[in-house]
């Protein structure tokens, strides 16, 4: 009992991490209905601005604050170099995911240009000890973790659902064309969109780089593919969905680990995602979406 | 004029294609010696280490007048420590007939695909950190200077039962040839000396939640954990494991002995004993000397493998001077006779192209490598 209830604290903390991946996806897929395949590299980017500033000893939230607004600035130039343009010239969707995958690459080697490509420290965040509940060992970091994603995922959800911004998201997402004549600026929302979407992963990036104390360049892939299967599990551009998607992967996963042994981990989370996706094409939140002829 | 051109270009051409297929007719001055192992990726670190030590011994025969009287050539490849890269590497150096020898691969699995090229062809190569038992099968051009994972093994046991007193061992390995045949080995042998393993978790290269592996160990009431794997696993499963439980006592492989290490792990890394057949700051006048040279040139410390690939060129050097002739087979052949002194201590390889070597402890304290008396 008390390894079950002890691999149901490990999941969640994996899994809220996951959902914070996750929700940079659904928030760009909800508005311009594009998968950003970039998104795991602009995760390890994050992870990697938020070293190198904590290394010039500003204090934790000075580097943090700085390592979220430059990744939501990358954010922001991914869109504005890579997409804005296939936008205008009105390209088909599938010309935009090849973009996101090539521009996925060419941080991913900027990063192993600038950084090396080996395996670095990160320093312990949030490191005030462990207590046990009723036989389960629970690490204080491992809380502040879920407080810090929960909270964050809170912020926007709020932003999404209760600010004009929001609404201008929800309008351009119903209808692009409609919203630009109610005249709402369509690309200045998609900027915020993407500004937001990298800032959370930076935010990702640097929590699970202090819970593992490590950063490598590649370190976003496998984690923004699980998020990936996560967002579309809850229902891609449905943020609730992200987040229930998440915790859901990342139980799935631990709980193989577990029982099953930790090399068929990632093949679980995947296999999760093929059957709940036979049984719900549109994921466990998603909205059936109705085809317009 | 425009003859004068073409003539020089072909003369280009028939350079480069000289030097590169024929190698021969460089041989005059040079005697040429590869270097196969990772110099990119996770693994750089010990590639780059081989790299450095071999060069570091061509340079001293070369300042002393070099090798029959020819300087040294050291030629580097990248294996990527990968088996496909590795047996095209392998290929490239095969077909260069000026390359007496070579100094490498690094992983077991790189080293089993790289092997039966080499021997193939009649290229001796030592591997100065395959344990894989298999490996040194591969034929009699096939050698290695690093011990059979058995004897390494024995030597962790013996540190986590005795040194460490250990009460219930678990194992953590990777899903690696190299992993799997050592883990297996280990088990065997901590039940062989009367201990016990109450836990063994696998988990592929690359994983980095340690959480569910660390609980099930937890609840099985590990008291020590025996790691098969390189740093990049021993690092963050120290600092995720001393998260958990403090007093978690650990044992690594001669094979994730590495500053990385602690680099990567810092505070966590305080405690891990390994067995090593080499220690850099003994007081052996030789050791002393490697280990200053070595740093005076590339700034770092050298680890055990690295004194190994440095003793592996020594040994191939001094097997070429001893046959007076820069031939593969004559140098093949006087392998297995050589007793060589070298920084890992005396070295001599035995029937199946095996080192023979004597360990000792060496633990982290203070963010540095101590010997354990």
């Amino acid at each position: 009992m008390d390894m079950v209830l002890q691999q149901i604290i490990n999941g969640l903390t994996l899994g809220i991490i996951y959902a914070l991946v996750a929700v940079g996806y659904s928030l760009v897929f909800g508005i311009l209905r594009l998968i950003n395949f970039s998104h795991g590299s602009v995760y390890a980017f994050g992870a990697h601005i938020s070293m190198l500033f904590i290394g010039f000893n500003f204090g934790l939230v000075p580097a943090i604050t700085a390592s979220v607004v430059i990744t939501g600035l990358l954010g922001v130039f991914i869109d504005k170099t890579g997409l804005e343009p296939l936008r205008k010239k009105k390209s088909k969707g599938i010309s935009a995911l090849i973009t996101t995958i090539g521009i996925s690459y060419i941080i991913q080697n900027l990063l192993m240009i600038v950084f090396g490509s080996q395996t670095k420290f990160f320093p312990k965040l949030f490191d005030y000890g462990n207590f046990t509940v009723a036989g389960t060992v629970v690490g204080i970091r491992q809380i502040v973790i879920f407080a810090i994603a929960l909270l964050l995922l809170a912020v926007l959800t709020f932003v999404v659902n209760h600010t004009k911004v929001g609404l201008a998201m929800k309008a351009i997402e119903q209808n692009q064309k409609a919203a630009h004549l109610m005249g709402i600026n369509v690309n200045s929302v998609i900027t915020f969109t993407f500004f937001l979407g990298g800032s959370s992963a930076a935010i990702a990036g640097t929590l699970i780089a202090g819970y593992y104390q490590m950063v490598y360049p590649v370190m976003g892939f496998m984690v923004g593919l699980k998020a990936f299967a996560a967002a579309v599990l809850g229902g891609i551009g449905i943020l609730y969905g992200s987040i229930i998607g998440g915790l859901f992967i990342g139980l799935s996963e631990t709980f193989a680990a577990t029982y099953l042994g930790g090399s068929y981990r990632d093949a679980i989370a995947f296999l999760i995602l093929i059957i709940v996706l036979l049984f719900k094409p549109s994921g466990l939140f998603g909205k059936k979406t109705i085809t317009k002829v | 004029m425009k003859g004068k051109k073409v003539l020089l270009a072909f003369a280009l051409i028939g350079g480069a294609v000289f030097s590169s297929f024929a190698g021969g007719a460089s041989d005059g001055k040079e005697i040429k010696i590869a270097v196969a192992a990772p110099m990119t990726g996770d693994f750089a670190e010990y590639g780059i280490g081989f790299k450095n030590a071999v060069q570091l011994m061509a340079d001293d025969w070369n300042a002393k007048g070099g090798l029959l009287g020819k300087q040294i050539k050291v030629i580097v490849y990248d294996d990527k420590n990968n088996g496909e890269e590795g047996a095209t590497v392998a290929e490239k150096i095969v077909s260069d007939k000026g390359i007496v020898a070579v100094i490498g691969h690094f992983a077991s699995g790189v080293c089993l695909a790289a092997a039966p090229k080499y021997q193939e062809s009649g290229v001796p190569e030592i591997s100065p950190s395959a344990s894989h038992p298999k490996y040194s099968e591969v034929g009699d051009y096939i050698f290695r200077n690093n011990t059979v994972i058995s004897i390494e093994s024995a030597a962790g046991v013996n540190i986590a039962l005795n040194t460490l007193q250990a009460k219930n061992i678990g194992i953590l390995s990777v899903k690696t040839d190299w992993g799997t045949s050592t883990a297996g080995i280990t088990k065997k042998i901590v039940a062989d000396k009367g201990g016990k393993v109450v836990a063994h978790e696998e988990l592929v290269d690359g994983t980095v939640d340690f959480a569910p592996a660390i609980s099930k160990m937890q609840a099985a009431g590990v008291d020590c954990v025996i790691v098969v794997a390189m740093y990049n696993v021993l690092a963050p499963f120290a600092s995720q494991y001393k998260a958990v439980n403090p007093a978690i006592k650990l044992v690594g492989f001669s094979n994730a002995y590495s500053e990385q290490l602690i680099a990567l792990a810092k505070d966590s890394a305080e405690g891990i004993h390994f067995p090593a057949a080499f220690f850099h700051s003994g007081d052996d006048p030789q050791v002393r000397k490697f280990v200053d040279s070595y740093k005076a040139k590339y700034n770092t410390t050298p680890s055990s493998l690295t004194a190994q690939a440095y003793d592996s060129a020594g040994i191939i050097f001094e097997s070429i001077k001893a046959v007076g002739k820069a031939d593969r087979k004559a140098l093949r052949d006087y392998l297995y006779k050589i007793q060589y002194p070298g920084v890992t201590g005396m070295t001599s390889f035995n029937s199946i192209g095996d080192a023979q070597k004597v360990f000792n402890t060496v633990t982290i304290k203070g963010g540095k490598f101590v010997l354990v008396k």
